[in-house]
């Protein structure tokens, strides 16, 4: 009877546990539905990358962090940014037009999957840790999280290219 | 069945054939080193026409004594074809055309001992040349300790010269930074937005055509003009509507037309032929050389190009 009851108790944990992390993942994916996030350059970085700050909102904080990433790449492909200090100049998004991400919808829902492919072209520049700076309380129940990265913009470029998406400077010739 | 077999044999032939014409002629590029860089930094050649004091860029001789200039020329050709899009390298050019040069002056025909032949136009043609030249400057700001770097990248089309692309911009100043990393950053800041510039004058191209100049000129000796008149019709004018028929969107601007000379610009060129081929600014105006030597007009007359993007008919002989 005792083995019986704890059997069931041992079965309902896991479920908890499973239900609540799933909870928590819908909740950031929800957080970042909309795609609401800040780009701001953060200096030069090596050939081929960019290194930007990203600025992501969410009411929980964890969820801002984990989502950085995928805001990041989604702003070189569909944002860009506007120059600044440390030598920065303007980026203008690799995807120009605005119909081309309902165009390719199911490449980029797949593409920016939770562990999807965007995961290739970004990488953290810290170590993880975030300025006092960086976490601000914006409201009463919101966060605003930086977090600087790395983003391999000429690989996502070739990507994009690869796939059609955006059009190369040797297309057509 | 081998009817069937020689069927679908030409078939990919015809395919592989329309693939390998659909490619658009592709420009070349070269990074030169500004006017006024050289000038800021000594690189200039005087010489004296005529009581005028003329100025002109050595680049000889700043490719042989500015390792800077290397080292930015080298890192943009390096962004420029890792993006598919290799450049000329201005240094190698002046190197191959000196080689050229002393080869062809030692060269004999073994039957007759005759030399090469080179008319003093071929003699004039002689530089090193692209279709687009990537015109660079830079100049180092100092500030008390600090320093920075003023970049300017210019993309300029060789034949209409129109600025087709550009970056420019002040990187951030630096206390500690030596002027090649400062160099390196200005490149990196700044390549991007190059490309998107030049990417934006190709997908112009593309859709409107290639964008060239052609000029009508006359011998001296021809007894006709531009006002000569066929069918009522003056040539000037028939040459014009040639054009509207003949260009893309019928765009094309009529820059001089005088009795001896005519010169269109912005005339817009469709990028292939109707047999699927690429063609350049010396194949569009064959046409029109041909036009105007064949009945009711048989003028003779002498095409002349230059480059991808501009071309010259000069009326009366070859």
């Amino acid at each position: 009877m005792k083995l019986k009851n704890s059997l069931l108790l041992i079965i309902m944990l896991c479920v908890g546990i499973t239900a609540n992390a799933q909870w928590k993942k819908n909740k950031a994916n929800e957080d970042t539905k909309i795609w609401r996030y800040d780009l701001e350059c953060e200096g030069i970085a090596k050939q081929g990358s960019k290194l930007v700050k990203v600025w992501s909102y969410s009411k929980n904080p964890k969820h801002a962090i984990s989502r950085g990433m995928k805001n990041a790449v989604h702003g070189i492909i569909f944002k860009g940014y506007a120059g600044g200090g440390q030598g920065c100049t303007s980026f203008k998004p690799l995807v120009k037009s605005a119909e081309t991400e309902a165009k390719f919808k199911d490449f980029f829902d797949k593409f920016f999957l939770d562990g999807g492919e965007y995961l290739k072209y970004v990488s953290a520049a810290t170590d993880g840790s975030i300025a006092a700076g960086d976490r601000l309380k914006v409201s009463r129940r919101e966060y605003k999280i930086g977090i600087i990265v790395n983003v391999q913009s000429d690989q996502l470029r070739k990507r994009l290219e690869k796939e059609g998406i955006i059009r190369g400077l040797t297309s057509g010739f | 069945m081998k009817k069937h077999y020689q069927l679908v044999i030409t078939l990919c032939f015809m395919l592989l054939s329309s693939v390998v014409f659909s490619q658009a002629k592709k420009p070349t590029l070269m990074v030169v080193p500004s006017d006024v860089w050289c000038n800021q930094n000594g690189y200039m050649l005087s010489f004296n026409d005529q009581g005028t004091l003329v100025k002109i860029p050595d680049y000889k001789k700043a490719f042989q004594e500015n390792p800077e200039v290397i080292q930015v020329i080298s890192h943009i050709n390096g962004m420029m074809a890792d993006r598919g899009f290799p450049l000329k390298n201005m240094e190698s050019a002046i190197k191959t055309l000196n080689s050229n040069s002393a080869e062809d002056n030692m060269r004999t025909s073994k039957a007759s001992g005759s030399a090469v032949s080179e008319s003093p136009i071929d003699a004039l043609k002689k530089v090193a040349k692209a279709d687009i030249i990537i015109q660079l400057t830079w100049t180092v700001n100092k500030t008390g300790p600090k320093k920075s770097i003023t970049f300017n990248l210019q993309g300029l089309d060789a034949y209409t010269d129109k600025q087709v692309a550009t970056a420019v911009g002040t990187g951030a100043p630096s206390f500690s930074a030596e002027i090649p990393v400062l160099l390196e950053e200005a490149v990196l800041a700044h390549m991007d937005n190059f490309s998107e510039s030049l990417q934006t004058h190709f997908d112009d191209m593309f859709e409107n055509g290639r964008e060239i100049i052609v000029r009508i000129q006359k011998w001296d000796d021809w007894d006709g003009n531009l006002e000569t008149e066929f069918d009522g019709e003056e040539l000037g004018i028939i040459i014009e509507d040639w054009l509207a028929d003949n260009t893309v969107k019928g765009r094309f601007s009529t820059t001089d037309m005088t009795e001896d000379m005519a010169l269109f610009e912005q005339v817009r060129i469709p990028l292939y032929n109707n047999k699927g081929r690429a063609i350049d600014a010396r194949r569009y105006v064959r046409d029109l050389s041909k036009f105007l030597k064949s009945p009711p007009y048989n003028i003779q007359n002498k095409l002349v190009m230059k480059g991808l993007g501009r071309a010259t008919i000069i009326l009366g002989s070859k």
